[in-house]
Protein backbone atom coordinates (compact mmCIF):
# COMPACT_ATOMS: atom_id res chain seq x y z
CA UNK A 1 0.00 0.00 0.00
CA UNK A 2 0.99 3.34 -0.81
CA UNK A 3 1.78 6.21 2.00
CA UNK A 4 3.52 9.11 3.19
CA UNK A 5 5.98 10.49 5.59
CA UNK A 6 5.03 12.28 8.52
CA UNK A 7 6.51 12.51 12.32
CA UNK A 8 4.58 10.16 13.27
CA UNK A 9 6.10 7.49 10.87
CA UNK A 10 4.70 6.39 7.63
CA UNK A 11 1.00 6.75 7.50
CA UNK A 12 -0.71 4.37 5.02
CA UNK A 13 -3.28 5.52 2.43
CA UNK A 14 -6.40 3.02 2.01
CA UNK A 15 -8.37 5.78 0.51
CA UNK A 16 -5.95 5.05 -2.72
CA UNK A 17 -7.48 1.39 -2.97
CA UNK A 18 -10.89 1.66 -3.35
CA UNK A 19 -12.59 -1.11 -4.70
CA UNK A 20 -16.26 -1.50 -6.44
CA UNK A 21 -18.39 -4.11 -5.19
CA UNK A 22 -21.87 -5.24 -5.59
CA UNK A 23 -24.50 -3.38 -3.05
CA UNK A 24 -25.71 -6.67 -1.81
CA UNK A 25 -22.21 -7.91 -0.60
CA UNK A 26 -21.73 -5.01 2.27
CA UNK A 27 -23.43 -4.75 5.85
CA UNK A 28 -24.27 -2.98 8.72
CA UNK A 29 -22.65 -3.53 11.73
CA UNK A 30 -24.63 -4.07 14.70
CA UNK A 31 -22.77 -2.01 17.31
CA UNK A 32 -22.82 1.49 15.63
CA UNK A 33 -24.26 4.00 17.93
CA UNK A 34 -24.28 7.11 15.64
CA UNK A 35 -27.68 8.41 14.70
CA UNK A 36 -28.65 10.60 11.87
CA UNK A 37 -31.89 12.57 11.42
CA UNK A 38 -34.22 12.23 8.40
CA UNK A 39 -33.17 15.92 7.97
CA UNK A 40 -29.65 15.17 7.62
CA UNK A 41 -30.07 11.97 5.68
CA UNK A 42 -31.98 14.33 3.19
CA UNK A 43 -29.06 16.52 3.17
CA UNK A 44 -26.58 13.34 2.99
CA UNK A 45 -28.53 12.69 -0.42
CA UNK A 46 -28.14 16.23 -1.36
CA UNK A 47 -24.45 16.22 -0.79
CA UNK A 48 -23.70 12.72 -2.66
CA UNK A 49 -26.15 13.69 -5.59
CA UNK A 50 -24.69 17.14 -6.28
CA UNK A 51 -20.81 16.31 -5.29
CA UNK A 52 -20.53 12.81 -6.61
CA UNK A 53 -19.32 9.65 -3.87
CA UNK A 54 -16.69 11.28 -2.24
CA UNK A 55 -15.84 9.02 0.11
CA UNK A 56 -16.33 5.24 0.16
CA UNK A 57 -17.70 3.46 2.69
CA UNK A 58 -14.58 1.70 5.11
CA UNK A 59 -15.38 -1.96 6.12
CA UNK A 60 -13.65 -5.61 7.13
CA UNK A 61 -14.18 -8.44 4.86
CA UNK A 62 -16.15 -11.40 7.27
CA UNK A 63 -14.76 -14.49 5.85
CA UNK A 64 -18.16 -16.04 8.24
CA UNK A 65 -20.35 -13.96 6.67
CA UNK A 66 -19.06 -13.91 3.52
CA UNK A 67 -19.84 -10.25 3.63
CA UNK A 68 -17.81 -6.51 4.06
CA UNK A 69 -19.19 -5.20 7.22
CA UNK A 70 -19.60 -1.39 7.75
CA UNK A 71 -17.21 0.43 9.70
CA UNK A 72 -17.66 4.13 9.01
CA UNK A 73 -20.23 5.05 6.01
CA UNK A 74 -23.45 3.18 7.06
CA UNK A 75 -25.37 6.39 5.88
CA UNK A 76 -23.86 6.85 2.94
CA UNK A 77 -24.47 3.13 1.85
CA UNK A 78 -28.35 4.09 2.84
CA UNK A 79 -28.34 6.66 1.00
CA UNK A 80 -27.29 4.22 -2.40
CA UNK A 81 -28.94 1.15 -1.28
CA UNK A 82 -32.38 2.55 -0.57
CA UNK A 83 -32.56 6.87 -1.96
CA UNK A 84 -30.64 6.16 -4.97
CA UNK A 85 -30.95 2.38 -5.10
CA UNK A 86 -27.83 1.55 -6.65
CA UNK A 87 -26.65 -1.81 -7.33
CA UNK A 88 -22.71 -1.45 -6.19
CA UNK A 89 -20.99 0.48 -3.81
CA UNK A 90 -17.42 1.71 -3.75
CA UNK A 91 -15.31 0.43 -0.35
CA UNK A 92 -12.60 0.48 1.05
CA UNK A 93 -11.75 -2.96 2.85
CA UNK A 94 -9.29 -2.82 6.34
CA UNK A 95 -8.02 -5.43 8.17
CA UNK A 96 -9.28 -4.81 11.86
CA UNK A 97 -10.00 -7.03 14.32
CA UNK A 98 -13.15 -6.85 16.48
CA UNK A 99 -11.52 -4.10 19.37
CA UNK A 100 -10.03 -2.17 16.98
CA UNK A 101 -12.99 -1.90 14.18
CA UNK A 102 -15.21 -0.98 17.48
CA UNK A 103 -12.49 1.81 17.72
CA UNK A 104 -12.49 2.70 14.91
CA UNK A 105 -16.27 3.48 14.35
CA UNK A 106 -16.06 5.86 16.91
CA UNK A 107 -13.22 7.42 16.00
CA UNK A 108 -14.68 8.06 12.88
CA UNK A 109 -18.11 9.50 14.09
CA UNK A 110 -16.87 11.78 16.74
CA UNK A 111 -13.20 13.36 15.44
CA UNK A 112 -15.59 15.91 13.89
CA UNK A 113 -16.08 19.52 14.19
CA UNK A 114 -18.69 21.73 14.67
CA UNK A 115 -20.42 24.83 13.32
CA UNK A 116 -19.83 28.32 15.10
CA UNK A 117 -23.44 29.65 14.75
CA UNK A 118 -21.67 33.44 14.01
CA UNK A 119 -19.77 32.09 10.97
CA UNK A 120 -22.58 29.86 10.08
CA UNK A 121 -24.14 33.04 9.96
CA UNK A 122 -21.80 34.75 7.95
CA UNK A 123 -22.00 31.90 5.86
CA UNK A 124 -25.53 32.35 4.73
CA UNK A 125 -24.95 35.60 4.60
CA UNK A 126 -22.70 35.21 1.85
CA UNK A 127 -25.00 32.66 -0.11
CA UNK A 128 -27.97 35.58 0.34
CA UNK A 129 -25.57 38.23 -0.89
CA UNK A 130 -24.64 35.66 -3.95
CA UNK A 131 -28.72 35.77 -5.01
CA UNK A 132 -29.51 32.01 -3.74
CA UNK A 133 -32.90 32.03 -2.34
CA UNK A 134 -33.72 30.93 1.48
CA UNK A 135 -35.88 28.18 0.17
CA UNK A 136 -32.71 27.07 -1.69
CA UNK A 137 -30.51 27.58 1.29
CA UNK A 138 -32.78 25.40 3.37
CA UNK A 139 -32.75 22.40 0.86
CA UNK A 140 -28.64 22.80 -0.01
CA UNK A 141 -27.40 22.94 3.57
CA UNK A 142 -30.55 20.74 4.96
CA UNK A 143 -31.91 23.90 6.91
CA UNK A 144 -35.56 24.44 8.26
CA UNK A 145 -36.86 27.89 6.99
CA UNK A 146 -37.05 28.97 10.34
CA UNK A 147 -33.33 28.51 10.77
CA UNK A 148 -32.25 30.36 7.05
CA UNK A 149 -34.09 33.03 8.45
CA UNK A 150 -32.28 33.15 12.05
CA UNK A 151 -29.13 32.87 11.00
CA UNK A 152 -29.17 35.46 8.29
CA UNK A 153 -30.80 37.82 11.02
CA UNK A 154 -27.80 39.67 11.46
CA UNK A 155 -29.19 42.55 13.92
CA UNK A 156 -29.43 41.02 16.60
CA UNK A 157 -32.19 40.27 19.05
CA UNK A 158 -32.84 43.52 20.53
CA UNK A 159 -34.18 44.48 17.14
CA UNK A 160 -36.69 42.35 17.64
CA UNK A 161 -38.38 44.74 20.34
CA UNK A 162 -38.19 48.29 18.76
CA UNK A 163 -41.54 48.78 17.83
CA UNK A 164 -42.83 47.42 21.55
CA UNK A 165 -44.13 49.95 24.02
CA UNK A 166 -43.54 49.53 27.59
CA UNK A 167 -45.56 47.63 30.32
CA UNK A 168 -47.82 49.81 32.46
CA UNK A 169 -45.97 49.92 35.93
CA UNK A 170 -47.66 48.61 38.83
CA UNK A 171 -47.07 48.48 42.96
CA UNK A 172 -47.74 46.05 45.90
CA UNK A 173 -50.52 47.75 48.36
CA UNK A 174 -51.99 47.19 51.20
CA UNK A 175 -56.12 46.77 50.53
CA UNK A 176 -58.83 46.17 52.66
CA UNK A 177 -60.49 42.91 51.84
CA UNK A 178 -64.28 43.60 51.80
CA UNK A 179 -66.13 40.52 53.80
CA UNK B 1 -61.86 43.41 57.96
CA UNK B 2 -58.61 42.44 57.31
CA UNK B 3 -55.74 43.98 54.81
CA UNK B 4 -54.01 42.12 52.13
CA UNK B 5 -51.08 43.07 49.84
CA UNK B 6 -52.35 43.30 46.31
CA UNK B 7 -50.90 44.11 42.80
CA UNK B 8 -52.05 47.71 41.92
CA UNK B 9 -51.34 48.91 38.30
CA UNK B 10 -50.49 53.09 38.46
CA UNK B 11 -50.40 55.00 35.54
CA UNK B 12 -46.67 55.09 34.31
CA UNK B 13 -44.54 52.92 32.46
CA UNK B 14 -42.14 50.37 33.92
CA UNK B 15 -39.65 53.03 33.21
CA UNK B 16 -40.75 56.05 34.35
CA UNK B 17 -40.85 54.09 37.59
CA UNK B 18 -37.68 52.77 37.57
CA UNK B 19 -36.16 56.31 36.95
CA UNK B 20 -38.38 57.51 40.17
CA UNK B 21 -37.34 54.29 42.50
CA UNK B 22 -33.94 54.89 40.97
CA UNK B 23 -33.87 58.73 41.88
CA UNK B 24 -35.51 58.05 45.23
CA UNK B 25 -32.60 55.56 46.30
CA UNK B 26 -30.31 58.02 45.45
CA UNK B 27 -31.72 60.75 47.64
CA UNK B 28 -32.30 58.28 50.46
CA UNK B 29 -28.28 56.66 50.07
CA UNK B 30 -25.21 57.92 50.28
CA UNK B 31 -23.84 54.38 49.57
CA UNK B 32 -25.06 52.80 46.20
CA UNK B 33 -23.90 49.43 44.67
CA UNK B 34 -25.12 47.92 41.40
CA UNK B 35 -24.81 44.18 41.02
CA UNK B 36 -24.47 42.71 37.63
CA UNK B 37 -23.82 38.97 36.00
CA UNK B 38 -23.60 40.11 32.48
CA UNK B 39 -26.96 39.41 31.61
CA UNK B 40 -29.38 41.49 30.15
CA UNK B 41 -31.47 42.43 33.35
CA UNK B 42 -28.44 43.62 35.04
CA UNK B 43 -27.03 45.38 32.11
CA UNK B 44 -30.56 47.74 32.00
CA UNK B 45 -30.50 48.22 35.88
CA UNK B 46 -26.71 49.13 35.40
CA UNK B 47 -27.61 51.24 32.35
CA UNK B 48 -30.40 53.45 34.38
CA UNK B 49 -28.76 53.92 37.69
CA UNK B 50 -24.96 55.07 36.15
CA UNK B 51 -27.13 57.51 33.81
CA UNK B 52 -28.47 59.01 37.45
CA UNK B 53 -25.03 58.87 38.85
CA UNK B 54 -23.76 61.04 35.97
CA UNK B 55 -26.54 62.87 36.03
CA UNK B 56 -25.57 63.79 39.85
CA UNK B 57 -22.30 64.00 39.44
CA UNK B 58 -22.35 60.87 41.68
CA UNK B 59 -19.83 57.78 42.27
CA UNK B 60 -21.83 54.31 42.37
CA UNK B 61 -20.39 50.72 42.86
CA UNK B 62 -20.64 48.00 40.00
CA UNK B 63 -20.59 44.58 41.68
CA UNK B 64 -19.39 41.57 40.08
CA UNK B 65 -18.49 38.20 41.24
CA UNK B 66 -16.67 36.32 38.97
CA UNK B 67 -16.72 32.68 38.98
CA UNK B 68 -14.39 32.33 36.65
CA UNK B 69 -15.86 29.55 34.35
CA UNK B 70 -18.20 31.65 32.54
CA UNK B 71 -18.52 32.54 28.73
CA UNK B 72 -16.09 34.96 27.26
CA UNK B 73 -19.17 37.18 26.04
CA UNK B 74 -19.65 37.50 29.51
CA UNK B 75 -16.44 38.97 30.75
CA UNK B 76 -16.59 41.45 27.59
CA UNK B 77 -19.98 42.65 29.01
CA UNK B 78 -18.72 43.33 32.44
CA UNK B 79 -15.83 45.47 30.89
CA UNK B 80 -18.49 47.18 28.82
CA UNK B 81 -20.38 48.28 31.79
CA UNK B 82 -17.65 48.98 34.46
CA UNK B 83 -16.43 51.34 31.31
CA UNK B 84 -20.02 52.76 30.69
CA UNK B 85 -19.27 56.14 32.79
CA UNK B 86 -15.94 55.54 34.33
CA UNK B 87 -15.87 58.40 36.45
CA UNK B 88 -19.05 57.58 38.22
CA UNK B 89 -17.96 54.36 38.40
CA UNK B 90 -16.32 52.78 41.27
CA UNK B 91 -15.46 49.00 40.14
CA UNK B 92 -15.83 45.98 42.56
CA UNK B 93 -15.02 43.26 40.37
CA UNK B 94 -14.45 40.45 42.88
CA UNK B 95 -11.75 37.37 41.42
CA UNK B 96 -11.11 36.04 44.43
CA UNK B 97 -10.90 32.09 45.68
CA UNK B 98 -14.43 30.47 46.23
CA UNK B 99 -15.57 26.71 45.70
CA UNK B 100 -18.15 25.92 42.59
CA UNK B 101 -19.96 23.01 42.02
CA UNK B 102 -18.81 20.72 39.16
CA UNK B 103 -21.67 18.95 38.03
CA UNK B 104 -20.06 17.19 35.34
CA UNK B 105 -17.36 14.98 36.99
CA UNK B 106 -17.37 12.81 40.12
CA UNK B 107 -13.83 13.01 40.25
CA UNK B 108 -13.51 16.57 40.34
CA UNK B 109 -16.84 17.52 42.00
CA UNK B 110 -15.66 21.18 42.86
CA UNK B 111 -13.58 23.59 41.18
CA UNK B 112 -12.37 26.34 43.28
CA UNK B 113 -12.33 29.42 40.84
CA UNK B 114 -9.31 31.57 40.73
CA UNK B 115 -7.17 29.03 42.70
CA UNK B 116 -4.09 29.94 43.62
CA UNK B 117 -1.07 28.16 42.51
CA UNK B 118 -3.28 27.29 39.01
CA UNK B 119 -2.48 30.84 37.28
CA UNK B 120 -1.50 28.78 34.01
CA UNK B 121 -4.81 27.29 33.94
CA UNK B 122 -7.21 29.92 34.69
CA UNK B 123 -9.73 30.68 31.73
CA UNK B 124 -8.59 33.85 31.59
CA UNK B 125 -5.73 36.26 33.29
CA UNK B 126 -7.42 38.51 36.05
CA UNK B 127 -8.44 41.89 35.12
CA UNK B 128 -6.55 45.00 35.46
CA UNK B 129 -9.88 46.53 37.06
CA UNK B 130 -10.33 43.73 39.62
CA UNK B 131 -10.10 43.37 43.12
CA UNK B 132 -7.59 40.10 43.73
CA UNK B 133 -8.15 39.63 47.93
CA UNK B 134 -10.70 39.28 49.75
CA UNK B 135 -11.91 42.81 50.83
CA UNK B 136 -13.29 41.76 54.34
CA UNK B 137 -11.29 40.57 57.21
CA UNK B 138 -10.54 36.70 57.13
CA UNK B 139 -11.02 36.57 60.70
CA UNK B 140 -14.36 37.15 60.79
CA UNK B 141 -15.50 35.08 57.54
CA UNK B 142 -18.94 32.98 58.13
CA UNK B 143 -19.38 29.85 56.24
CA UNK B 144 -23.25 28.78 55.59
CA UNK B 145 -22.03 25.14 55.58
CA UNK B 146 -18.45 23.79 56.94
CA UNK B 147 -18.98 20.62 54.92
CA UNK B 148 -19.46 22.18 51.40
CA UNK B 149 -16.62 24.99 52.01
CA UNK B 150 -16.64 28.56 51.06
CA UNK B 151 -18.60 28.72 48.16
CA UNK B 152 -20.77 31.56 45.90
CA UNK B 153 -23.31 32.87 48.31
CA UNK B 154 -20.93 33.06 51.32
CA UNK B 155 -18.56 35.46 49.30
CA UNK B 156 -21.30 37.38 48.23
CA UNK B 157 -22.92 37.28 52.11
CA UNK B 158 -19.03 38.34 53.23
CA UNK B 159 -19.32 40.79 50.38
CA UNK B 160 -22.35 42.83 51.73
CA UNK B 161 -21.50 42.17 55.22
CA UNK B 162 -18.80 44.07 55.11
CA UNK B 163 -20.31 47.31 54.02
CA UNK B 164 -22.71 49.10 55.94
CA UNK B 165 -25.55 51.61 55.21
CA UNK B 166 -25.67 50.37 51.50
CA UNK B 167 -28.12 50.17 49.12
CA UNK B 168 -27.53 47.22 46.86
CA UNK B 169 -29.39 47.44 43.54
CA UNK B 170 -30.24 43.87 41.69
CA UNK B 171 -32.21 43.04 38.59
CA UNK B 172 -34.65 41.17 40.17
CA UNK B 173 -37.90 40.85 37.95
CA UNK B 174 -41.48 39.56 39.05
CA UNK B 175 -42.32 37.83 36.20
CA UNK B 176 -39.18 35.80 36.12
CA UNK B 177 -38.61 34.33 39.51
CA UNK B 178 -42.35 34.51 41.00
CA UNK B 179 -41.03 32.61 44.04
CA UNK B 180 -38.00 34.83 44.67
CA UNK B 181 -40.57 38.07 44.32
CA UNK B 182 -43.03 36.28 46.85
CA UNK B 183 -40.98 36.26 49.54
CA UNK B 184 -39.01 39.21 49.18
CA UNK B 185 -41.86 41.60 48.86
CA UNK B 186 -44.09 40.38 51.99
CA UNK B 187 -42.88 42.93 53.96
CA UNK B 188 -41.53 46.25 53.43
CA UNK B 189 -37.93 46.39 53.61
CA UNK B 190 -36.80 49.93 54.17
CA UNK B 191 -39.39 52.76 55.26
CA UNK B 192 -42.50 51.84 53.71
CA UNK B 193 -40.82 50.39 50.80
CA UNK B 194 -42.37 46.53 49.43
CA UNK B 195 -39.57 46.25 46.11
CA UNK B 196 -36.71 45.39 48.51
CA UNK B 197 -34.98 43.21 51.58
CA UNK B 198 -33.71 44.30 54.76
CA UNK B 199 -30.02 42.90 55.51
CA UNK B 200 -27.40 43.34 58.02
CA UNK B 201 -25.45 46.47 58.83
CA UNK B 202 -28.31 49.15 57.43
CA UNK B 203 -27.85 47.65 54.37
CA UNK B 204 -31.08 47.15 52.05
CA UNK B 205 -31.41 44.91 48.75
CA UNK B 206 -33.43 46.92 46.02
CA UNK B 207 -35.44 45.72 42.79
CA UNK B 208 -36.00 48.45 40.74
CA UNK B 209 -36.77 46.87 38.07
CA UNK B 210 -39.76 44.09 39.72
CA UNK B 211 -42.50 45.00 37.17
CA UNK B 212 -40.59 44.59 33.72
CA UNK B 213 -41.86 41.87 31.61
CA UNK B 214 -39.27 40.55 29.12
CA UNK B 215 -39.99 42.83 26.08
CA UNK B 216 -39.23 45.85 28.55
CA UNK B 217 -35.85 45.07 29.00
CA UNK B 218 -35.26 44.21 25.68
CA UNK B 219 -37.02 47.69 24.35
CA UNK B 220 -35.10 49.74 27.06
CA UNK B 221 -31.43 48.00 24.85
CA UNK B 222 -32.81 48.69 21.80
CA UNK B 223 -33.85 52.09 22.50
CA UNK B 224 -30.27 53.04 24.47
CA UNK B 225 -28.35 50.99 21.98
CA UNK B 226 -26.63 49.05 24.43
CA UNK B 227 -24.50 46.11 24.22
CA UNK B 228 -25.54 42.75 25.22
CA UNK B 229 -23.89 39.25 25.57
CA UNK B 230 -23.22 37.87 22.03
CA UNK B 231 -24.93 34.48 24.07
CA UNK B 232 -28.29 36.09 23.45
CA UNK B 233 -27.70 35.99 19.94
CA UNK B 234 -26.54 32.74 19.48
CA UNK B 235 -29.19 31.13 21.35
CA UNK B 236 -31.56 32.91 19.31
CA UNK B 237 -30.16 31.88 16.28
CA UNK B 238 -30.16 28.65 17.05
CA UNK B 239 -34.03 28.37 17.50
CA UNK B 240 -33.56 28.12 21.81
CA UNK B 241 -35.63 29.52 24.05
CA UNK B 242 -34.42 32.91 25.43
CA UNK B 243 -35.93 32.69 28.86
CA UNK B 244 -33.57 29.45 29.54
CA UNK B 245 -30.57 31.59 29.22
CA UNK B 246 -27.93 31.32 32.22
CA UNK B 247 -24.96 33.86 31.94
CA UNK B 248 -22.68 33.02 34.94
CA UNK B 249 -21.19 29.49 35.66
CA UNK B 250 -20.25 26.76 32.88
CA UNK B 251 -20.51 23.99 35.17
CA UNK B 252 -23.50 24.63 37.66
CA UNK B 253 -25.84 21.57 38.14
CA UNK B 254 -28.74 24.14 36.77
CA UNK B 255 -26.63 24.99 33.93
CA UNK B 256 -24.28 22.03 32.17
CA UNK B 257 -26.63 22.12 29.74
CA UNK B 258 -24.82 24.85 28.10
CA UNK B 259 -21.86 22.88 27.28
CA UNK B 260 -23.79 20.69 24.64
CA UNK B 261 -23.83 24.60 22.86
CA UNK B 262 -21.14 25.88 23.92
CA UNK B 263 -18.45 24.76 20.83
CA UNK B 264 -20.64 26.25 18.74
CA UNK B 265 -20.73 29.44 20.41
CA UNK B 266 -17.71 29.77 21.74
CA UNK B 267 -14.78 27.38 20.75
CA UNK B 268 -11.98 29.03 22.61
CA UNK B 269 -13.36 29.28 26.06
CA UNK B 270 -14.65 25.23 25.81
CA UNK B 271 -11.11 24.29 24.89
CA UNK B 272 -9.82 26.71 28.05
CA UNK B 273 -12.38 24.59 30.05
CA UNK B 274 -11.94 21.33 28.88
CA UNK B 275 -8.34 21.97 30.07
CA UNK B 276 -9.58 23.24 33.47
CA UNK B 277 -11.68 21.38 34.99
CA UNK B 278 -12.55 17.27 34.11
CA UNK B 279 -15.78 16.15 33.32
CA UNK B 280 -16.34 19.25 30.45
CA UNK B 281 -16.62 16.69 27.96
CA UNK B 282 -19.24 14.46 29.55
CA UNK B 283 -21.25 17.25 29.70
CA UNK B 284 -20.92 18.77 26.34
CA UNK B 285 -21.81 14.97 24.71
CA UNK B 286 -24.75 14.30 27.25
CA UNK B 287 -25.88 17.23 28.69
CA UNK B 288 -29.70 16.92 26.57
CA UNK B 289 -29.42 12.80 27.20
CA UNK B 290 -32.79 12.36 28.97
CA UNK B 291 -30.84 9.12 30.67
CA UNK B 292 -27.39 10.18 31.40
CA UNK B 293 -27.21 12.97 33.33
CA UNK B 294 -30.69 14.64 33.21
CA UNK B 295 -31.79 11.48 34.69
CA UNK B 296 -35.41 11.01 33.13
CA UNK B 297 -34.65 7.61 31.41
CA UNK B 298 -33.66 4.71 33.36
CA UNK B 299 -30.69 2.99 31.89
CA UNK B 300 -31.44 -0.47 30.00
CA UNK B 301 -29.55 -2.43 32.54
CA UNK B 302 -31.39 -1.82 35.71
CA UNK B 303 -35.13 -3.11 36.86
CA UNK B 304 -35.41 0.17 38.58
CA UNK B 305 -34.32 3.37 40.16
CA UNK B 306 -33.58 1.92 43.59
CA UNK B 307 -31.19 -0.51 41.83
CA UNK B 308 -29.19 2.31 39.69
CA UNK B 309 -29.21 4.43 43.36
CA UNK B 310 -27.74 1.31 45.06
CA UNK B 311 -24.85 0.83 42.26
CA UNK B 312 -24.52 4.33 41.99
CA UNK B 313 -23.85 4.77 45.21
CA UNK B 314 -22.26 1.84 46.05
CA UNK B 315 -19.23 3.16 42.91
CA UNK B 316 -19.62 6.82 44.00
CA UNK B 317 -15.39 7.61 44.17
CA UNK B 318 -15.16 10.46 46.95
CA UNK B 319 -15.68 8.52 50.24
CA UNK B 320 -16.96 11.85 52.09
CA UNK B 321 -19.30 12.58 49.95
CA UNK B 322 -20.84 9.47 49.59
CA UNK B 323 -21.07 9.62 53.39
CA UNK B 324 -23.34 12.95 53.10
CA UNK B 325 -25.51 11.04 50.23
CA UNK B 326 -25.85 7.75 53.00
CA UNK B 327 -26.57 9.95 55.83
CA UNK B 328 -29.15 12.32 53.73
CA UNK B 329 -31.02 9.03 51.98
CA UNK B 330 -31.40 7.60 55.33
CA UNK B 331 -33.86 10.00 56.14
CA UNK B 332 -35.84 9.06 52.48
CA UNK B 333 -38.86 6.47 51.92
CA UNK B 334 -37.57 3.69 49.54
CA UNK B 335 -39.23 4.10 46.83
CA UNK B 336 -39.02 4.17 43.08
CA UNK B 337 -40.04 8.08 42.93
CA UNK B 338 -37.58 9.21 45.48
CA UNK B 339 -34.68 7.07 44.29
CA UNK B 340 -35.34 8.55 40.91
CA UNK B 341 -34.64 11.92 42.44
CA UNK B 342 -31.62 10.25 44.67
CA UNK B 343 -30.38 9.17 41.39
CA UNK B 344 -30.16 12.64 40.35
CA UNK B 345 -28.09 14.23 43.24
CA UNK B 346 -25.49 11.43 42.30
CA UNK B 347 -25.37 11.74 38.95
CA UNK B 348 -25.24 15.25 39.45
CA UNK B 349 -22.96 15.99 42.22
CA UNK B 350 -25.05 17.55 44.40
CA UNK B 351 -24.04 16.80 47.61
CA UNK B 352 -24.85 20.27 48.13
CA UNK B 353 -28.37 19.25 47.87
CA UNK B 354 -29.50 22.25 45.56
CA UNK B 355 -31.59 19.90 43.57
CA UNK B 356 -33.63 18.79 47.00
CA UNK B 357 -35.48 15.14 47.01
CA UNK B 358 -39.43 15.46 46.96
CA UNK B 359 -39.58 12.80 49.26
CA UNK B 360 -43.11 11.61 49.47
CA UNK B 361 -44.86 8.16 48.64
CA UNK B 362 -44.12 7.42 44.93
CA UNK B 363 -47.79 8.77 43.28
CA UNK B 364 -47.69 5.88 40.94
CA UNK B 365 -47.87 3.31 43.73
CA UNK B 366 -51.36 5.46 45.28
CA UNK B 367 -52.36 4.83 41.41
CA UNK B 368 -51.83 1.27 41.15
CA UNK B 369 -53.37 0.92 44.75
CA UNK B 370 -56.43 2.42 43.36
CA UNK B 371 -57.04 0.44 40.50
CA UNK B 372 -56.29 -2.73 42.55
CA UNK B 373 -58.93 -1.94 44.71
CA UNK B 374 -61.19 -1.23 41.55
CA UNK B 375 -60.71 -4.49 40.03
Amino acid sequence: MKTIKTKKGEIALPCLEVQIVPIDKVQANNYNPNMVSSQNMKLLEESIVSNGFCFAVVTIWDPDLEKYVIIDGFHRYLIFRDYLQAKELPIIVLEHDITKRMEATVQFNRARGVHQVELMGDLVKALVEQGVSDDEIAVKLGMEIEEVFRLKQITGIAELFKNQIYSKSWVIQEVDEVG
Amino acid sequence: MNSMLRQVYVNKTVLEAAKERISYIFDEFENIVVSISGGKDSTVLAHLALTEAHKRNRKIGIFFLDEEVVYESTIKQIEYIMNLYPENTIPLWLQVEFKLTNATSLIEGQLICWEAGKSKIWMRPKSPLSIKHKPWDITKETIRDKNKGFGFYDALENFQNSRRDTAFLIGLRATESPNRWRAVSKNPGYKNVYWCTKMKNGNVSFYPLYDWNFHDVWKYIYDNKLRYSKIYDYMWKKGMGLQEIRVSSLIHEKSFKALVELPEFEPKTYDKLLKRIKGISVGNLYGKDRAMLRVQKLPKNYKNWREYRDFLLATYPDPEKKEIFVKRFAKHLDNDYVARQQCRQLVLNDYENNLPVDNKPDPREALIQKWRELL
